[in-house]
């Protein structure tokens, strides 16, 4: 058993509200006060872990930002990241019936988009979203041999996305993968525990972002769908709508956008077009605007 | 939230993700419980034997105990809990949510639960009436 650190329990209210208005500067993700206590044994793992003596030495220090591993393990211990493949899956039925022929049928005419179709998921967590899209689009796609086709993935997360470069997954994240997908897609590497081929792997690209983070979404462009789910339902109103915002910038016009099954684009912001398709809604970035 | 006898709601958390306890105690909190954790069923039985809950906030998939295993637990004669089970889980598919039921919870929700929500839902479960 190591000595107890101070840190947690000896957080003034203070430093507190230093570190959540430094914290949400940083990320968009706001805590109230009543959150305090969860936060502060958060903070704690982090100082421990940092080699830091308290939270003052590990505060300067991560404000310094001469050591980026702190805030990156800070957003680490903070975020949620708890997916499997084929989660809501309907909004990938509607991706393939509605959304990708809609897609199609506004390119490659004079004016119109060229290039690949792109697509992003965002946060992407440890890889299973941006795979589970890429095994649908190979497996049930009857456009794939014809367009070229680009898969995005992004997260805040670092250790997350290192998760997703690897892509090992366990029965739980794999438990919807039909039988047939596992042995033609995956390589069992021990007991419970399966590896997505190369092949798959390389052809997502995988980044760091943050989607609150408007300097660093300029560079997120050209979009024509991107998946946002359940993250949205995390942020503070000021967040989501500067999230929205970035979302809509890193779509084309036209470009459709998919949310959680318990998130509302109309209560964040008026920007986007609701579309009722038979799956369920996506949001469209309106055609005529800039 | 103060029960009848006057005593604050105290809540139960059970949760393997540290991130989702958090998240999940602390809209709890801000909802007026006083709430304790637990990252597993075992931990959560364990919990329940010691103290009195007014509501249990429970996730499915944990390592040691389950959630359906730590609801059918708290609902048997080892604990015996009449108080109000609410079920939160990434599994989506209905036929979890008819485990969830005849496991013994009273309520089961598809993650990720709004804030609002949560708080409503738990305000309501402990009221055993719809809350304002």
């Amino acid at each position: 058993m190591t000595i107890p650190m101070v840190a947690g329990a000896g957080l003034s209210d203070l430093d507190f509200e230093k570190f959540r208005e430094y914290f949400y500067k940083r990320t968009g993700i706001q805590f109230t006060a009543a959150k305090r206590y969860f936060v502060d044994r958060r903070i704690d793992a982090c100082i421990q872990s940092s080699g830091h003596r308290n939270f003052g030495g590990w505060f300067a220090a991560l404000r310094l930002g001469d050591r980026t591993d702190l805030l990156q393990d800070l957003i680490n211990q903070l975020t949620v990241n708890e997916t499997y493949f084929l989660r809501e899956d309907y909004q990938f039925d509607s991706l393939l019936s509605e959304v990708l022929p809609r897609v199609l049928a506004g390119r490659g005419r004079p004016g119109r988009p060229a290039g690949p179709v792109k697509i992003l998921s965002l946060p992407c967590s440890t890889g299973e979203e941006p795979y589970s899209i890429a095994l649908r689009l190979l497996e049930e796609w009857d456009q794939i041999d014809h367009v070229d086709v680009e898969i995005h993935g992004a997260d805040i997360d670092s250790a997350v996305l290192d998760r997703a470069r690897l892509a090992v997954y366990g029965n739980r994240s794999l438990q919807r993968v039909p039988k047939p997908w596992l042995a033609k897609y995956f390589t069992r590497i021990d007991e419970d525990r399966y590896q997505l081929d190369g092949g798959i792997r390389d052809a997502v690209t995988l980044a760091q972002v943050n989607v609150c983070d408007t300097p660093a979404m300029r560079a997120v462009q050209d979009f024509d769908v991107i998946f946002c789910r359940n993250v949205l339902i995390y942020f503070d109103e000021l967040s989501s709508r500067r999230a929205a915002e970035n979302l809509y910038g890193a779509l084309r016009a036209g470009g459709f956008l998919f949310l959680g099954h318990s998130e509302s684009m109309s209560r964040i912001s008026p920007i986007f077009t609701p579309v009722r398709l038979p799956e369920g809604l996506v949001y469209q970035r309106p055609t005529g605007a800039k | 939230m103060t029960m009848e006898d006057g005593t604050t709601a105290t809540a139960l958390v059970v949760d393997d993700a540290a991130t989702v306890r958090l998240y999940h105690s602390s809209l709890l909190r801000e909802a007026g419980f006083d709430v304790e954790e637990a990252a597993n069923g075992l931990e959560a039985v364990e919990a329940a034997l010691g103290t009195v809950f007014d509501l249990f906030v429970v996730d499915v998939n944990m390592p040691k105990m389950d959630g359906y295993a730590c609801v059918e637990t708290l609902r048997s004669d080892t604990v015996g809990t009449g108080a109000p089970i609410l079920m939160v889980s990434t599994e989506d598919r209905p036929e979890d949510a008819d485990r969830a039921y005849r496991a013994g919870a009273n309520l089961y929700l598809v993650k990720p639960v709004s804030a609002k929500r949560l708080a409503r839902v738990a305000t309501m479960l402990i009221a055993k009436g719809v809350p304002e």
